[in-house]
């Protein structure tokens, strides 16, 4: 086929689906888990080295962004460990159908919530 | 490789504007992909205002309808009208299907029609499928059995005839195929949801004896392992398959097998 030929448009018009947006995010949370694993290390690496780098660090995480931080942390990592438990069904080759796979989907998207909630708790406010 | 925005010559320009001339009160504004293959300009998008009082209840019927009617220089693929051949396949409202079976009453406001997503584009809704055909034959989609008397039935028992439904019924239109994200960015490599579960449709069958050869070729990183689970190849199959569970099960078979 010659270049001319232009190429029709795809991701700008097609549709998202359930299954979709959770792929892409799933893809998404797992590269920011990646980060912020490594974010982790660093800052128990650097409570070894003394309390006031407690303190420091202690201050920023009782700010907003702070918080914030630690919700979206907890999220990534329930919304990523929840894709997964799905994807191990998908494996043994269960809940491939249309239904299923939506309702594990919206399963996937409200538990992630409910999970980063009870496990904040009162620690959230 | 991943790229999100068209190529330069693909950018989508505003196209022309058919107003409506019967004077009718129930009118639908219908958007349509162009591209003429002999001006050498961009595609655009020709806005149709189409009298729906007369107007049969499918998205070709519309199409058809524009092309006797209103625009005759329009070009898109039909053939049989009742889902079976796989011609029309097209992008309707941001989902591929067959224009023949899907009702424009289930578009809410404008209706917009493109070709099938990340093809070349031949003209207007018509896209360069040869790719996919090529992929399609490189399964060796028919039967392999050294049996050689052509005048003995090869029977297959009723269990292992089921195993082939949901597989057989494959139209090949690529609505499926062209719906996954996964075969844009990788579409010469990738065999797509199409060409896999047509593969899955030789290797579960009974009859034939080539199965391990088939797992084998199709055991490839990219041919099989580009498949994410993403399901669009499902949410978009019009005759209610289940691709992803297909390239599933050849994903299966190759893990315990």
């Amino acid at each position: 086929m010659e270049d001319k030929n232009p190429l029709s448009p795809h991701i700008q018009i097609y549709n998202w689906h359930i299954s979709s947006l959770i792929s892409i995010s799933h893809r998404i949370t797992g590269i920011i888990n990646i980060i912020i694993i490594t974010l982790i290390c660093f800052w128990a690496s650097f409570l070894l080295l003394g309390s006031t780098n407690y303190d420091i660090i202690k201050t920023f995480f009782e700010t907003f962004f702070g918080k914030f931080l630690i919700a979206g942390t907890v999220w990534s990592f329930s919304f990523q460990i929840l894709c997964e438990i799905r994807h191990f069904f998908w494996d043994l080759g269960i809940g491939f159908e249309l239904k299923t796979a939506n309702l594990t989907g919206l399963i996937v998207i409200f538990g992630s919530i409910v999970l980063t909630i009870l496990f904040l708790g009162k620690g959230l406010i | 490789m991943v790229q999100i925005n068209l190529p330069q010559n693909s950018k989508i320009k505003k196209g022309k504007y058919y107003k409506d001339k019967t004077g009718s009160k129930n009118i639908r504004k219908v958007n349509i992909y162009r591209w003429d293959p002999s001006t050498g300009e961009n595609p655009r998008i020709d806005t149709y205002e189409v009298d729906m009082e007369n107007c049969p209840s499918k998205v070709l019927d519309l199409l058809n309808k524009i092309k006797n009617e209103i625009d005759p220089s329009i070009a898109y693929r039909r053939s049989c009208a009742h889902g079976v051949c796989g011609s029309c396949a097209m992008n309707m409202d941001g989902k591929n299907g067959l224009a023949c079976t899907k009702p424009h009453k289930e578009i809410k406001g404008d209706i917009n029609i493109y070709p099938l997503p990340h093809l070349k584009v031949q003209k207007d809704l018509i896209g360069d499928l040869s790719t996919l055909y090529k992929q399609y034959q490189s399964v060796e989609p028919w039967l392999k059995n050294s049996k050689k008397d052509e005048n003995k039935e090869n029977l297959q028992s009723v269990e292992d005839r089921s195993k082939l439904d949901g597989l057989y019924e494959c139209i090949m239109c690529a609505c499926c195929s062209t719906a996954c994200p996964s075969y844009w960015w990788n579409g010469d490599k990738y065999l797509g949801p199409a060409v896999l579960l047509q593969a899955y449709r030789w290797i579960i069958d009974s009859r034939d004896e080539d199965r391990k050869e088939r797992l084998k070729k199709v055991a490839d990183e990219l041919k099989l392992y580009r498949c994410h689970t993403i399901m669009n190849c499902t949410n978009a199959c019009p005759k209610g398959l289940n691709p992803a569970k297909a390239i599933a099960s050849i994903k299966k078979m190759l893990a315990t097998s």
